[in-house]
């Protein structure tokens, strides 16, 4: 193939241009505040992924009904993470050098979120996550302060774990975890509140994912003659265990995080696999006039209830939260509203439960945002502390039988 | 005892491993290039006799789907790609199998989704016998695998076109002068490679669960036991399945779970500094 020079700068000149373009985009987003939308819309995130998106969109058709924030629309840039922490990271940097977004929402997933955070802190930007894992609160990942968690931590599924295994009146707890933060987060969170009761764990046992069997796994556990084992797992990797675990015929009760025991399981193993197992998962702030919002938002866009998707009212209450911040920063330099995301948010001040109520309310004075997820007060770390919810599966059900809180 | 039914647990893990290896063994030895789209068949496979469990109750019906069909698209991949690529290098071959093996993937992400499925077959309790527990459905797949096996190793040594098969393997250009018909040898190979890797898919997914990334992860063990076993050795690859499966179960009470799989590439490095060639294969001279 020949190549004239004439050839040559017409394609210098086109890629010139082509590099130039997210300039030109952003000289026509004065009026806007972009964010990115990150989730987990393929992957192990998937049932919840897409939800998650739809209502980080329709919160902010709800901001900019009401006039925006800081006289400023809200723009929703989505890309998706497939649930994998490499194309989360090339998805996070498309959302930063090219569309420019001011803050990105909605991870899922520990492994995620600790990919994404160090982009968003070298770019001076706000992350918004619905992951667990202990690492996420404190440097290196937490070093700006500018990452905030609408899930609870591990660690408080740990300590909620620790409760019901009181409440339930076990005795010889043993622990598997799928090994990442999220996994030994669960389990190592359970170990210390229920050795600060004064009981001793049995076994600890951690996994490795994409595993052919966790037999032997089992084996070990087992036969150390647990009346209950405690589990930080995704729904893959329990699919397996609790395959294994029936058709070894020895009796045990389990706790598991409601991601692993969630509705898809009983689906893959049968209701005989996993009748009365605990399934414990943060339960959203259901009597509060903002969860009914959220409610009425999601029925519309998905046509499930609010109740199917504890993540999707986390991202609502994302928008809402990071809106308030702007409209009461008044201006878009993240430094500003990253001061006042507390302060919309926390107590003292009026309790407020939706966007348009809330911008009013602002004027006069103080504000304390009630969320859809929890009642979203964010500690020094920006973790918030929802209630849980412990369910039982019965009969392919499950029913929540009471609501811890911690 | 408890190492005997750690022993048990990897045998069955090992026969899953050395059905993969068998797979990039014989596409090794005759084709030569290292098939990293093995385990998109596997996966392509496991969907395969799902949709045809699915359909017909039968997991018999399902493993015939899995040969059938995973050995036509591995056939597809040959005459579509690899044989137009078979003068090229070694490197341009593995490039285009890991092209071919992202294809697969994403088309079965399309069309079966993204989310686990698994196959619904009734659970049983395990036959006892001492302390060692074995369940039934791991006797099956054991006998599975083991008729696979022998079905494979009849063909390469009963039967005209695996002696050719085996020719062409041994010394190409003598094989040619010899009146053998390469092209009819390569449609064998890659018929039989995908259907190896079809089974092997297929028992993956009763013992795990199906998801369009599955096989992919299956890849590095099975590369390991394939080179561990001398590549290109048939039954080097099995052995060599069997013994990572074997090794690191039994492993597990002295290193721990986490480091089990670590303990796979150890051995590994360990005969490739000792026997270079791997357990059964053979020394061959530059070229």
């Amino acid at each position: 193939m020949t190549y004239t020079r004439r050839q040559f700068i017409g394609t210098l000149g086109a890629t010139t241009a082509l590099i130039g373009a997210p300039s030109i985009l952003r000289a026509q987003s004065q009026g806007t505040f972009r964010i990115g939308a990150l989730c987990p819309v393929t992957g192990s995130g998937s049932p919840f992924g897409s939800g998650m998106q739809k209502m980080i969109i329709a919160a902010a058709e709800a901001v900019n009904a009401a006039g925006g924030a800081a006289g400023r629309k809200i723009e929703i840039v989505s890309e998706d993470t497939q649930t994998n922490p490499q194309a989360a990271v090339l998805a996070a940097k498309k959302l930063i050098d090219v569309n420019k977004v001011q803050a990105i929402l909605g991870t899922w997933s520990s492994g995620v979120s600790l990919a994404v955070v160090p982009l968003t802190n070298d770019a001076n930007i706000i992350l918004m996550n619905t992951s667990g894992a202990p690492a996420l609160s404190v440097p290196p990942a937490n070093a700006k302060g500018l990452s905030y968690r609408f899930q609870a931590t591990n660690d408080r599924f740990g300590r909620a774990f620790a409760e019901i295994c009181e409440k339930e009146g076990f005795k010889r707890p043993a622990t598997m975890a799928f090994n990442n933060a999220s996994g030994i987060g669960n389990t190592e969170g359970f170990r210390k509140a229920w050795e600060a009761k004064g009981h001793k764990v049995v076994e600890n046992v951690v996994y490795e994912p994409n595993q052919p069997t966790y037999r032997s796994e089992l084996q070990k556990v087992l036969a150390a003659n647990p009346d209950v084992i405690v589990t930080g797992s995704y729904l893959a990797d329990t699919t397996i265990i609790m395959r294994e675990w029936y058709q070894s015929g020895q009796p045990v009760k389990w706790v598991m995080p409601g991601w692993a025991a969630s509705p898809d399981l009983v689906k893959a193993v049968g209701p005989d696999v996993v009748e009365g197992v605990i399934s414990v998962d943060s339960v959203s702030n259901e009597n509060a006039p903002s969860y009914k919002a959220y409610d009425e938002a999601y029925r519309k866009v998905t046509g499930q209830p609010g109740q199917s998707n504890v993540y999707a009212a986390m991202t609502w209450d994302m928008v809402h939260a990071l809106a308030l911040a702007i409209e009461a920063a008044n201006g878009t330099d993240t430094a500003a509203i990253n001061a006042k995301i507390r302060e919309v948010s926390n107590p003292a001040g009026q309790q407020v439960y939706t966007y348009a109520e809330a911008k009013e309310a602002l004027k006069k004075g103080k504000i304390n945002f009630e969320g859809a997820s929890s009642v979203l007060d964010f500690d020094q770390y920006g973790d918030v502390t929802p209630d849980f919810g412990v369910f039982f599966i019965e009969g392919g059900q499950l029913n929540r039988r009471y609501v811890v809180k911690i | 005892m408890f190492y005997a039914q750690l022993l048990v647990n990897g045998l069955v893990q090992g026969l899953v491993i050395g059905l993969a290896a068998l797979s990039i063994t014989l596409v090794f030895g005759i084709a030569r290039f290292p098939n990293a789209a093995t385990g998109d068949f596997m996966t392509f496979g496991a969907y395969a006799a799902l949709s045809a469990h699915k359909a017909t109750g039968s997991i018999a019906m399902g493993g015939l789907a899995a040969i059938i069909a995973t050995g036509v698209i591995s056939l597809l991949a040959y005459l579509a790609v690899f044989r137009r690529l078979a003068e090229r290098s070694v490197v341009a071959l593995l490039v285009a199998s890991i092209g071919i093996a992202f294809f697969i993937r994403a088309v079965l992400g399309v069309a079966f989704g993204h989310s686990q499925q698994v196959f619904q077959v009734p659970l049983s309790r395990p036959y006892v016998f001492g302390s060692v527990r074995i369940t039934p459905l791991d006797l099956q797949l054991a006998a599975v695998a083991l008729a696979a096996l022998a079905l494979v190793f009849a063909i390469l040594y009963l039967t005209p076109i695996g002696r050719q098969m085996r020719a062409v393997a041994d010394n190409r250009d003598l094989a040619r002068v010899s009146g053998i018909r390469p092209d009819r040898v390569m449609i064998a190979l890659w018929l039989l490679a995908g259907s190896v890797a079809g089974v092997a898919g297929m028992m993956l997914g009763i013992k795990t669960i199906v998801t369009p990334e599955f096989g992919w992860e299956m890849l590095l063990p099975a590369f390991t036991a394939a080179i561990l076993g001398g590549i290109g050795s048939p039954v080097g690859a099995v052995v060599a399945g069997l013994i990572l499966g074997v090794v690191q179960e039994v492993s597990t009470p002295l290193v721990g779970f986490t480091y089990k799989i670590a303990l796979a590439f150890i051995i590994m490095l360990a005969v490739l500094l000792v026997r270079p060639r791997g357990l059964f294969g053979r020394l061959e001279g530059a070229r």
